[in-house]
């Protein structure tokens, strides 16, 4: 069958080396899936889309998956998606629960993962047929819709959107690209630095630089908490492991997976709220609230299905309008970009066989991640105690690599990783969000040519307003979520 | 009002129209957030004393000073033998060590010994596997 040629045994190889390291990224706190995305985008250069998609995505689905680990053994979430998990896991570790707990989180994972890869094969190229017939003026709407859904989601509002505008903002620097329409034209260059930045930052120095080099100065400035000696991970197992724990929690497990496939949806909201919302759901609808917090499975399973539902989900806006739902999958954006390939509505029609690669790949990479955690649960659990003075050096070295080759051999992006690592650090002291400055950096250059060819081909504002009824719609989603946002902060405000 | 909301956009001064735009949003989300949080921007100061208070500056510092000498020479050393990918590799062996005995909490011989063997097979594999396998450009 020619279709399914993508899959050899470098594919699978790539899915199951991706998934266990992603599942060692995903264990250690103070490292990210996004970070085992960053570190690893260079070494798909060679692999081609296929093979490199299966080795990301490995890594994407593994990483989220391993932040249980830490979360129920050590109270501490591997990733900011499992901070709800360690409410109900942890206290399961102290009563002598761990593996159970554990075990529990690798099926809701599992299912979550499963639910929302669904979610993602029937909405993303529904969704791309409808976005096909989109013109300039309601690409640029849908990306200011994102930004606004960003800022309104963000801790402060505003901030949010100023730092969604930031990122624009300097992706604009360089020339105005005459491929895409523009006069070829500098802007925004500061003197003498006219050669380097003559097409601007590149993309993947500034994630990489974003998300590996802040998170090891973070580290560093935390005084890099060494990790745990193996008589501190004491996994217990008191209380045997059943699969009939799920009996009378399908309605959590498709809550909580629908509800992470929702949020993953939503462009640049991460995988803590879709596991806080799915935790608080299922506290809501629970027969038995007030065992929430102290070692309730259904705790651990709406958390760990609702992160996982997020995979899928924050493929969907990728692959259909070219807008990442998450940061790791505008790191994706990064492996596309290598091999010369653009997401967005054409994508799906354009390449079925990546498509196809990309389901099969993540369906692939959840039965690995199910089967490598659930039946190595015992070893798995040791990752916590890998010594980070021997992995925070090698990942910076990767940086290097991963920022070097992008551009063939540029040492200037190398500096760039370096300017832009200490400016995700710098972020977090002065509290901009970073989701939304990645998300205004990846989209400002589209944001451009849409707004500009716009105005040139209509030469009326007012075409922003009157284009379509899809127009209109994105106009009151744009003001429903700033209003509701500005509602909600209000309420909060007369609370407190 | 239909002629307030027309446009002509100058195809020469068109690379400046969306920047300018976009700038004078920035000032105006910057002054509204100057003037919303007057208060927490004004008493700043002890929120940079506490970040410098709590900060592990030796471990903080040292990782941007051995990260700032790891950059600047790789190309030195790498325009010793052009193309091959050595000045990488020669300084990412001293870089590895050095960071993993900044990042070290307790220095045993054992530890420090298990660091060096790491710090000389991880780039050297890395190096091997970029210049001979991938065919890649390295510093």
């Amino acid at each position: 069958m020619p279709f399914f040629e993508f899959i050899t045994p470098l594919f699978l190889l790539l899915i199951v080396g991706g998934t266990f390291v992603g599942v060692i990224f995903g264990a250690i706190p103070g490292m990210t899936a996004t970070m085992a995305v960053a570190v690893c985008l260079p070494l798909t250069y060679p692999l081609g889309l296929e093979n490199g998609l299966a080795l990301l995505l490995g890594l994407y689905v593994g990483g989220i998956s391993g932040g249980l680990v830490p979360a129920i053994l050590l109270n501490i979430p591997g990733t900011p998606s499992s901070i709800t998990t360690t409410f109900d896991g942890y206290p399961m570790t102290q009563k002598g629960e761990g593996e159970k707990a554990l075990k529990i989180g690798i099926c809701a994972s599992f299912a979550g993962g499963i639910i929302s890869l669904i979610a993602l094969y029937l909405f993303a190229p529904a969704l791309a047929d409808f976005a096909i017939r989109f013109s300039y003026v309601e690409k640029f709407l849908i990306i200011l819709f994102a930004l606004s859904v960003m800022g309104a989601l963000s801790t402060n509002m505003l901030i949010g959107i100023f730092s969604g505008f930031l990122g624009i903002f300097i992706s604009l620097i360089g020339t105005y690209d005459i491929s895409s329409g523009g006069n070829g034209k500098h802007r925004l260059i500061p003197s003498g630095l006219e050669y380097w930045l003559d097409s601007g930052f590149s993309l993947l120095p500034v994630l990489i630089g974003i998300f590996g080099l802040s998170a090891i100065l973070q580290q560093a400035e935390a005084g890099m908490p060494p990790g745990l000696s193996r008589d501190k991970v004491r996994i217990g197992k008191s209380s045997k492991f059943s699969f009939s724990i799920f009996k009378g929690q399908v309605l959590n497990v498709i809550r909580s997976s629908g509800i992470g496939t929702f949020v993953g949806i939503l462009p640049g909201v991460g995988g803590s709220a879709a596991s806080i919302l799915a935790y608080t759901n299922a506290k809501t609808f629970s027969k038995n609230p007030e065992n929430f917090g102290k070692g309730e499975p259904a705790g651990i399973i709406a958390s760990e299905s609702g992160n996982n539902g997020l995979t899928g989900g924050a493929l969907v806006p990728l692959l259909s309008l070219g807008i990442p739902g998450d940061s790791t999958t505008a790191l994706l954006i990064g492996a596309f970009t290598l091999q010369g390939i653009q997401v967005g509505p054409l994508f799906i029609g354009n390449n079925p066989e990546t498509w196809t690669a990309m389901i099969f790949a993540m369906l692939i990479a959840n039965i690995v991640m199910f089967v490598m955690m659930f039946y190595a649960i015992r070893y798995v659990a040791l990752i916590v105690t890998i010594p980070k003075h021997i992995l925070f050096p090698i990942i910076l070295m990767m940086c290097v690599i991963g920022a070097y080759t992008i551009n063939y051999g540029i040492m200037f992006d190398v500096w760039t990783l370096l300017i832009f690592g200490l400016f995700g650090w710098l972020a977090l002291k002065i509290r901009l969000e970073i989701a939304p400055f990645i998300i205004g950096f990846i989209l400002g250059p589209s944001a451009e040519i849409y707004f500009v060819k716009s105005l040139e081909s209509f030469g009326d504002l007012s075409i922003f307003f009157t284009k379509s009824w899809i127009a209109v719609l994105l106009w009151f989603l744009i003001l429903g979520s700033i209003a509701g946002s500005a509602f909600i902060s209000s309420k909060a405000r007369e609370a407190e | 009002m239909g002629e307030l909301t027309k446009v002509t956009i100058d195809f020469q001064s068109s690379h400046l129209l969306f920047p300018i735009i976009i700038g004078c949003v920035l000032a105006v989300l910057g002054l509204a957030i100057v003037v919303r949080e007057r208060s927490r921007i004004t008493t700043s100061g002890s929120h940079w004393r506490r970040i410098f208070t709590q900060m592990d500056k030796f471990r903080f510092f040292g990782t941007l000073a051995l990260t700032l000498a790891y950059f600047s020479l790789m190309v030195p050393v790498g325009d010793f033998w052009p193309n091959t990918g050595l000045g990488f590799l020669f300084c990412s062996i001293p870089f590895v060590f050095l960071a993993g005995l900044l990042f070290m909490h307790v220095w045993t011989a054992r530890s420090v010994l298990v660091l060096a063997t790491v710090a000389v097979l991880v780039p050297s594999l890395i190096w091997w596997l970029f210049t001979e396998v991938f065919f890649l450009t390295l510093p």
